[in-house]
């Protein structure tokens, strides 16, 4: 590919990823349809460029006039959403691409999915006008999601506007939408997602090659099901994660295909086993749902870009030395006990009986102050084996003593104290602090808690400290930073 | 032997509309690709027996050879430690009876001693291509099935890696006296194996089963090639 060309395809993403000029074809008069509540889902987003809906009944909505035809519209768009049905997509997409439209993403669904005639040749057709000159995501799809412009997916009025170093790319819609919701209030931000469904033109290769240049990503993610071209998907996932961390989460796995097999080999090479080992082999990180790549993708973005081989455990409840050496050993992490000396000053610290100062530190209190806690983990900081510290917070216990003061628990419970604590020690000792918040109270009688803490992970995530329910769960994702930078580390040496 | 040799073994197996190459032909295009394999002939008739046993030496191993049967443990043409030429011509007697209807020989080859058994192999898969295995051998293949792939080509960084992500990888170490593996051999295997199928696309599938360590130098005992 040589300069010119290259240069032309990176400014036609950037049209299509911030675009100033956009159609929305099929928007009705009367509201209903996707068409309508894309145009209303950018407008909650505060999309700033300009909207020119189309459709051939005219008329208005939303205070903006309806274009008949997007023939009629005077600007060369830079994006359009086509929300029309199938049979009408091909007209439609061919005016976009004659407008001068840098691409479109086509919601519609009827196309190959169905494994009918008429949908495969109509899935024909688009990419047939795609290869004249317009890049398509879709069909079937929910569309892209990108903050910085606010091009929003199917249906996300309310979807985060702040941008952040991870993309997603989703064969699913479904997988799209939830992740962009649950990113939401997890601590992820997002640079693109991009839901490509049946992915006639766009999708996995193509876009994991652009990902992986563009500054806005620093982390890529993905959900697939099936690969088009397994020998260029494989180039590019081996170039990308060279470069950036690739999370991939691999969806029906089956045991084998279909095709007769004689040998062992061959039995035993099923698509499962397949995947796993080529994503190993490119350094890629597999995940096996979407809890896992959420927790993962805030792990890579919260967390300096390197191996933590030794972490601290302080905390309390749920059998904590043995769960937490448990999960530890099985991602080769160490929890190291600490020095005598240390040992000793942070005795001194902890409340008696019942705590111990060996790491896991066990508090034995849940009410431990705000400012001893600190002093435990400044302490821990000095041994040098240690290179990341977890803390496990049961805030939910201040229900008891709010109840006793007759106060709501959000009152009571410290979190924003505790939130400053912490940031404040990371910053002093150069230690990433990674919190759990553990809450076994999720019941219809326990929803100020819920609310409680829900309040509690905004104030850790906003002062950049990663927030997981349980410590596995931290554990897993920290393995999973490990493992990268390990191997990106050995392949660089 | 050579590969454009190895390849005319293969087109000639094609010619005839075999699903398999021998495990004879097998190892010799094994050879060509650099593969440690058996020292090994072919008997033909009984009168081949004893030249064959004198010039490999005794104790040998003694197989039924045919295209037409890919496993040939469950039919019991396989009989190891043979230590004299009566015994030998015992047990040609043997394999041919059961050999009975199928097209075939009596494959006559060293035994190798050794106690850690590995399987090696090659499979394509439909989205990524010829991928090769690596993992424990004999009949802990399929009870543990403790194995690990790569997509071909393998880098040697791939290959040592392979060898270091099956539970079991503990068996290529030094330990009751025996010698750590030579896994830059055991590499080297794996990496042609990936040649293989990136060279020769009417080679379906390959099992090398056992792979075993004799001192600490891998010997490719039984092979089996399946063709397109």
């Amino acid at each position: 590919m040589d300069q010119k060309n290259c240069d032309t395809i990176i400014a036609d993403y950037e049209r299509i990823f911030h675009p100033q000029k956009l159609a929305i074809v099929g928007v009705s008069e009367e509201g209903t349809g996707f068409g309508s509540g894309m145009f209303n889902a950018l407008q909650a987003m505060g999309f700033e460029g300009e909207i020119f809906p189309v459709n051939p009944k005219g008329g208005e909505f939303s205070g903006t006039d309806i274009y008949r035809q997007i023939e009629d519209i005077p600007v060369r768009l830079d994006f359009a959403i086509i929300c029309v049905t199938a049979k009408a997509v091909p007209d439609v997409l061919e005016a976009c691409r004659k407008n001068g439209a840098a691409g479109a993403e086509i919601l519609s669904a009827g196309f190959s999915e169905l494994g009918t005639a008429e949908g495969i040749e109509l899935e024909k057709k688009i990419r047939q006008i795609a290869a004249k000159g317009i890049r398509v995501v879709g069909p079937n799809c929910f569309g892209i999601y990108c903050p910085r412009s606010r091009l929003t997916l199917l249906p996300g009025p309310d979807l985060s506007r702040r941008s952040g170093p991870v993309a997603f790319l989703s064969q699913s819609g479904g997988m799209a939408i939830d992740f962009a919701h649950k990113g939401k209030w997890m601590g992820i931000g997002f640079s693109k997602v991009v839901s490509f469904g049946n992915g006639a033109d766009l999708r996995e290769t193509e876009l994991l090659r652009y990902l992986a240049r563009d500054p806005e990503t620093r982390i890529i993610t993905m959900y697939i099901e099936g690969i088009k071209d397994g020998d260029s998907f494989f180039r590019e996932i081996k170039a990308a994660s060279y470069s950036k961390p690739v999370i991939v989460c691999k969806g029906g796995l089956s045991p084998a295909g279909q095709r007769m097999v004689v040998s062992h080999t061959a039995s035993m090479g099923g698509s499962r086993v397949i995947w796993q080992s080529v994503l190993t082999q490119v350094n890629a990180i597999q995940v096996q749902d979407l809890e896992e790549l959420v927790e993962a993708s805030l792990a890579f973005s919260l967390l300096p870009e390197k191996v933590f081989k030794a972490i601290s455990v302080v905390g309390g409840g749920g059998a904590l030395g043995v769960t937490a050496c448990d999960a530890a050993e099985a991602f080769g992490i160490e929890i190291p006990p600490l020095s005598a000396d240390l040992q000793t000053r942070i005795g001194e610290l902890l409340p008696k009986p019942g705590s111990s100062a060996l790491n896991p530190i066990d508090v034995a209190n849940p009410f431990v102050s705000p400012k001893v806690l600190k002093e435990i983990l400044r302490n821990t900081a000095q041994d040098d084996r240690i290179d990341l510290q977890i803390i496990i917070s049961l805030l939910y216990h201040y229900k008891t003593i709010a109840r006793a003061l007759g106060k709501p628990v959000a009152e009571v419970a410290p979190y924003r104290e505790l939130a400053e604590t912490i940031r404040d020690v990371m910053k002093e000792t150069g230690k990433p602090i990674v919190v759990v918040l553990a809450n076994p109270k999720r019941g219809v009688d326990d929803l100020d808690i819920i609310e409680m803490l829900a309040l509690a992970r905004r104030e850790f995530l906003d002062r950049g400290l990663p927030v997981f329910d349980e410590l596995h769960e931290a554990i897993r994702a920290i393995g999973h930073v490990n493992s990268y930078y390990g191997r990106r580390k050995a392949e660089n040496e | 032997m050579n590969k454009d040799s190895a390849i005319l073994i293969i087109k000639n197996a094609m010619q005839k509309r075999r699903k398999a190459l021998s495990e004879y032909e097998a190892k010799q295009v094994l050879a060509a690709y650099g593969i440690p394999v058996t020292r090994e002939c072919l008997a033909e008739k009984r009168a081949d027996v004893e030249k064959a046993a004198q010039e490999i030496g005794y104790p040998l191993v003694m197989k039924g050879c045919s295209s037409e049967i890919v496993h040939k443990t469950e039919k019991g043409l396989i009989y190891t430690d043979i230590r004299s030429d009566a015994e030998a011509l015992k047990a040609f007697d043997q394999i041919k009876e059961r050999l009975n209807v199928y097209s075939g020989a009596v494959l006559i080859q060293e035994m190798i001693p050794g106690r850690r058994e590995l399987v090696m192999g090659m499979t394509r898969d439909d989205q990524f291509g010829p991928c090769v295995m690596f993992g424990l051998g004999g009949i802990f293949t399929e009870i543990l099935k403790d194995i690990s792939f790569r997509r071909a080509p393998l880098e040697k960084s791939d290959a040592l890696e392979i060898m270091q992500e099956i539970k079991g990888h503990n068996i290529l170490g030094a330990f009751r006296g025996m010698e750590a593996a030579d896994v830059e051999s055991l590499a080297d295997i794996l990496i042609q194996l990936g040649k293989i199928g990136l060279e020769i696309d009417h080679v379906q599938e390959i099992d090398l089963n056992p792979v075993i360590i004799f001192g600490k130098k891998p010997i490719v005992v039984d092979a089996l090639m399946i063709l397109e």
